[in-house]
């Protein structure tokens, strides 16, 4: 039967009532997922997606497997304490002389990693092994490289015969894995990500530090001065903050170096002597400065805006109820305007962190923080494992400060503008 | 009134076409490598300079192609990301000689047989080289070095003329710039420390010949300021900031054959490295990139460079016009004697070997952080 069910409201253009609103209504969803839908795929393919694709690369270890499947399939039977028998020799004799040139080229790349000198020994063995038309093997081999003979190199592939690993975590730390999978320290002489680990966390602190004790009383004056002159030091503000990085970097050199404008005030007027210049540039003193200088607007603007919403009556009432205006400005101010303190701290903090080519740049021996051997291994040696694996910890280190001072503020704690 | 509104018509006219224009400069902007037959990626400022007025502009005319030129730090991490993800949008680079190991073995790089390249007087391109291609992926480019420097009058009596005075703070005094960085920093306080030049690369090989260097480096530690950037050492010297630095040849030759700057170079103990070109797997204009880095591999196009810059060309034969035709340099001056790899100064120059470091860059570059921090 064609007709409709009678108790059925229908609207003007005959459809159902019920079907006609659940249309609008999927319409309005639609319409609202529409509008978020751009904003989704920025974060998946912005955030989510390089995240997932450095956890990968800071635990994939497959390369070495499919260079060096015969010797592998040998290893776990090696006892570790001598060199290995003809056997292995020979396996990897055939997987040297089987494998695809690239694959060859990069796998030895990673083995470099392990034990310098991997790769030199490959390269010339693929080209030697050539001549060598049977076994034995062991003889021969160690004959074309001598490195062959030494046991490090056959230790170090232990620490590679898994498909995964947490290698580029330990190396991160000054450690590593021995052929037995233990955890022991780097050679002392190499450990310095600690070092660096802790140097980085130090300058962020401080410049931290600084940018909350120099940015205050600018926001203070922001946001309580007549509009007019308060606009004029906003300007003041926005300024270096809308100029280059670098030019800025660069007229600090000339300002505080050694024969700089800062020295050379200081010794015409003579506080201090000609032979006793001041080192503020090229080591930790300025890299503390010109950090601290750059990053202070992303201190002063939260801070600015959470203090323009403070009304000044409640300083004024606190006074009228008889505390003496510093006493107010304590129990009164200060409170009322922690959330953008903390706003602009957690911003500070973790852009600093991050921060290498300005410490580079000005802190001379000391300028070498985390985020330049992240760089370094992107770049240079090509070692994306630990370069993605020191990025995760940073970033694991950022969201754990993050949700401390969450749980320290509550979740109405920060507000960014 | 009528002149006016016509007035108004005109500004409205005008400013639609100021925005069309913008828009055309804008699109042009976004897309140059479009309208690019090549894209050519190099280290920008003066280096630059001097390859698109040799071989760039030379190609242009006899191809009647567009080369876009683009800067990088260096380094292989954008190369690697294009090559992993299928889209080139660089056709050849400009890279230092460890990268073009490292690259060539990751296969990043195209392969061009030696055969293809241009000879002259009948010496085979092989012979022509002065150190043999590393792989078949490199295209001869030029050689640069790192290399001690100082200013006229800085020092009375007797003046510093060799690596071994750089590293000797009690004979002549004050601060020595160095680079934040261990390669050629080892070398050099090898040969400074009394190895010799042919054994330097076999000491560096035994664990010994490391501490020995770094034992070496210990010796002016306290009085070393570092530089990161190539501009930094001379600006460090002429400031009297540092009495002597280490440099790259190159920002010193530009800064007498230009400036007029009174800097002396001490090319004893010089550390030479390799310069090559590359082109990039998975070009999308392969055969012009090829094309173009056969012809900036060419003797004559060599030589060309180094009338803007003075780096030395790798082919002897690139060398063997300049020393012919000298006055070479643009300014109408003689450029052999701010060469790095001229005859007169090979004896005491050590060739830097990128297969050391391609092996240990990764470990020295470790223990010399540990080194600069300590």
């Amino acid at each position: 039967m064609a007709t409709a069910a009678p108790e059925q409201i229908l609207t003007a253009d005959g459809t159902p009532l019920k079907a006609s609103l659940q249309k609008s209504l999927m319409r309005s969803k639609m319409h609202a997922a529409g509008l978020v839908f751009p904003a989704f795929l920025f974060l998946v393919i912005m955030f989510i997606a390089p995240i997932g694709v450095l956890l990968t690369r800071s635990i994939d270890d497959k390369l070495v497997n499919q260079f060096l499947p015969n010797t592998f399939a040998l290893f776990e039977q090696w006892d570790q304490k001598e060199l290995p028998d003809e056997d292995m020799y020979e396996a990897m004799f055939l997987d040297i002389t089987g494998a695809d040139k690239t694959l060859l080229g990069r796998a030895t790349i990673r083995m470099n990693y392990e034990v310098s000198g991997w790769r030199s020994l490959v390269k010339k063995s693929n080209r030697e092994f050539k001549k060598i038309e049977s076994g034995p093997y062991k003889e021969a081999m160690i004959k074309v490289h001598k490195r062959w003979g030494e046991i490090k190199y056959w230790q170090s592939l232990g620490a590679m015969v898994d498909n995964y690993t947490m290698g580029y975590y330990l190396n991160a730390f000054d450690l590593r894995f021995d052929g037995d999978k233990n955890v022991i320290e780097q050679p002392e002489n190499r450990q310095v990500y600690n070092l660096l680990w802790w140097r980085t966390f130090v300058v962020s602190l401080l410049v931290t530090f600084f940018c909350v004790l120099l940015g205050y009383p600018v926001a203070y004056l922001l946001a309580t001065l007549p509009m007019r002159i308060s606009n004029l030091l906003m300007i003041c503000v926005l300024m270096p903050f809308w100029t280059s990085l670098l030019v800025r970097i660069v007229a600090w050199m000339i300002m505080l170096q050694q024969e700089g404008v800062v020295n050379n005030v200081l010794v015409s007027i003579g506080i201090v002597s000609d032979e006793n210049r001041l080192a503020m540039m090229y080591n930790f003193t300025g890299t503390i400065i010109v950090m601290t200088q750059i990053l202070l607007p992303f201190m002063i603007l939260p801070m600015y805006s959470v203090m323009k919403g403070i009304s000044p009556n409640y300083m004024k009432a606190a006074q009228n109820l008889g505390a003496a205006p510093s006493l107010a400005f304590i129990r009164v101010y200060i409170p009322q305007s922690l959330p953008g303190v903390g706003a602009g701290v957690i911003l500070v903090f973790i852009v600093a962190i991050g921060y290498y080519i300005t410490p580079e740049l000005v802190g001379g021996k000391d300028g070498r923080l985390i985020g330049n051997m992240v760089a370094y291994h992107m770049q240079n040696s090509l070692n994306w494992g630990l370069a993605s694996a020191m990025g995760l910890i940073l970033l694991t280190g950022i969201l754990v400060l993050y949700w401390l001072y969450d749980k320290l503020t509550g979740s109405a704690g920060m507000k960014m503008g | 009134m009528l002149g006016a509104i016509r007035e108004k018509s005109s500004m409205k006219t005008s400013i639609k076409l100021a925005l069309a224009a913008g828009a055309v400069a804008f699109t042009a902007g976004m897309s140059g490598s479009a309208f690019a037959d090549i894209v050519v990626t190099s280290w920008g400022g003066g280096y630059t300079a001097s390859q698109q007025k040799a071989y760039g502009a030379s190609w242009e005319a006899k191809t009647g192609k567009k080369i876009n030129w683009e800067n990088y730090n260096g380094g292989l991490g954008e190369v690697r990301a294009m090559v992993e993800a299928g889209n080139a949008t660089w056709d050849i680079v400009d890279v230092l000689p460890d990268q073009i190991r490292t690259g060539c073995d990751e296969g990043l790089f195209e392969e061009i047989p030696a055969d293809m390249f241009i000879t002259t007087g009948g010496v085979s391109f092989d012979d022509d080289m002065m150190v043999p291609r590393p792989n078949d992926c490199a295209i001869p480019q030029i050689f640069w070095s790192y290399m001690a420097f100082y200013q006229e009058g800085t020092y009375s009596g007797e003046q510093p003329d060799s690596i071994a005075d750089f590293f000797d703070v009690e004979k002549f005094p004050g601060k020595r710039g160095i680079h934040t960085w261990a390669n050629a920093l080892i070398e050099m306080a090898l040969y400074a420390d009394g190895v010799a030049i042919a054994d330097v690369y076999d000491v560096m090989d035994t664990e010994e010949g490391i501490e020995r260097a770094f034992a070496k480096l210990d010796t002016i530690k306290d009085h070393v300021v570092f530089w990161s950037s190539g501009a930094k050492p001379l600006e460090l010297v002429s400031s009297g900031e540092v009495s002597m630095s280490l440099a790259y040849n190159g920002r010193v030759g530009a800064a007498i054959l230009s400036e007029g700057a009174a800097f002396v170079p001490i090319w004893d103990g010089q550390v030479l490295e390799e310069e090559w070109l590359a082109v990039i797997k998975g070009s999308k204009n392969k055969d012009e990139a090829i094309d173009f880095a056969i012809h900036a591999s060419a003797p004559e196009q060599q030589a060309g460079q180094a009338k803007w810059i003075n780096y030395g060309p790798m082919r002897k034969s690139g060398l063997a016009i300049i020393a012919a035709n000298e006055p070479w340099y643009n300014t109408g001056v003689n450029i052999m004697e701010h060469m790095p790899n001229r005859d007169e100064v090979m004896p005491s120059s050590i060739f830097a070997n990128p297969d050391w470091w391609a092996d240990n860059g990764s470990e020295i570059s470790e223990r010399f952080t540990a080194w600069m921090a300590q």
